[in-house]
């Protein structure tokens, strides 16, 4: 018996939802592991990538999948589901910045994010994390959701909730930046 | 051309995501990014940040995704019965609020009979028995408050109790 049964028509006396929006629980469990297996990589390598602390990673990448399915969010396929889910986790690592810390988040050693033995890393790559590890975490979120996950200037101000018409400005900054820093090796 | 980007850079950006670059463009593009300070940093980041993506997206160990599932189903109903029971609360507080009102109001109003009573108490009772004869008047009141605060005491642990338990 499901706890549903049990109390009906709870979840109907709910906040109504938005026209167009559809709850994520409507989404069934093989649905919803189809599409985990498709986006739960990707959403942690942004999340440890933009935050650079794979443990937290870990625990946003979880609080952003049970905050997706308890959510309505917009019925228009995978891909908005998908943008919805990196604006949730956007918004949780907001709000991780946003509290007092207790260690830095620079102190995180990128090793972590290293190779394991027998595979090779390319210059770029070998120098992209002291590079990343320059740059803001603003300007990593917007890199990463422009060049790694190819969102264009209007789904990263969907995504971010910054003004569409200033993320093509701070992206050209950024990337003037990060190529600099690409190129001398993270030097700044 | 804009201030900020290269007019070629949409094409660019567009092989790159579609992993045709460089081998599925022109000599002349590729000419074109060797010279171009913006495109030739759009390549530079792009291809640095998808080979990151690959490579990091392999390195999570992930929690199932019926563990997830479950703690969604949980969150939701927690948060349906907190949604549920908050009426609940709110009725109980003004009914409390309520009822200590006509207590207090029905305290005031019959104070001279209460004393009265109180007063009569003991005789009612047969407490007489049990006070010495030398002891005042007032004296039995000191037996008669803490009795009946003990047991006021005794039964609000029992209903705390029987609250928790639930």
């Amino acid at each position: 018996m499901s706890w549903e049964s049990i109390i009906p028509n709870v979840l109907a006396g709910e906040s109504p939802p938005l026209a167009g929006t559809t709850p994520a629980a409507a989404m069934d469990n093989e649905q919803f592991a189809a599409f985990y297996a498709r986006s739960a990589r990707s959403l942690w390598a942004y999340l440890a990538r933009v935050s650079r602390d794979p443990a937290l990673a870990d625990d946003l990448t979880q609080e952003a999948y049970v905050r997706f399915l308890c959510a309505h969010h917009p019925e228009d396929g995978e891909v908005a589901a998908r943008r919805y889910l990196f604006k949730i986790a956007t918004n949780l690592l907001r709000d991780h910045w946003r509290r007092p810390q207790s260690s830095s988040i620079d102190e995180i050693p990128e090793h972590i994010f290293a190779l394991s033995s027998g595979e090779t890393q390319s210059d770029s790559i070998a120098m992209l994390a002291p590079a990343m590890a320059q740059m803001r975490p603003r300007d990593r979120q917007l890199l990463w959701l422009a060049y790694a996950e190819g969102y264009s200037h209007h789904e990263i101000a969907q995504i971010t909730g910054l003004a569409s018409a200033s993320i093509r400005l701070l992206l050209f900054r950024a990337r003037r930046k990060m190529a600099r820093l690409l190129r001398t090796g993270g030097q700044a | 051309m804009s201030l900020f980007t290269c007019a070629r850079e949409r094409e660019v950006t567009d092989l790159l995501h579609k992993g045709h670059w460089p081998q599925a463009c022109s000599e002349e593009l590729r000419a074109h990014v060797a010279s171009c300070r913006g495109c030739s940093d759009l390549v530079l980041i792009t291809e640095s940040l998808q080979a990151s993506r690959r490579q990091t997206a392999e390195l999570p160990r992930l929690e199932p995704a019926g563990a997830i599932w479950w703690r969604a189903q949980l969150r939701r109903r927690n948060a349906a019965i907190d949604q549920m029971s908050r009426p609940i609360i709110g009725a109980q507080i003004f009914a409390l609020a309520m009822s200590v009102i006509v207590i207090g109001a029905i305290a005031i109003w019959q104070a001279d009979n209460w004393s009265a009573w109180f007063a009569d108490l003991p005789t009612t009772l047969h407490l007489d028995a049990l006070i010495p004869s030398s002891s005042p008047e007032s004296g039995i009141l000191w037996i008669i408050v803490p009795v009946l605060a003990t047991i006021a005491l005794l039964s609000g642990i029992v209903v705390y109790l029987a609250s928790e338990k639930q």
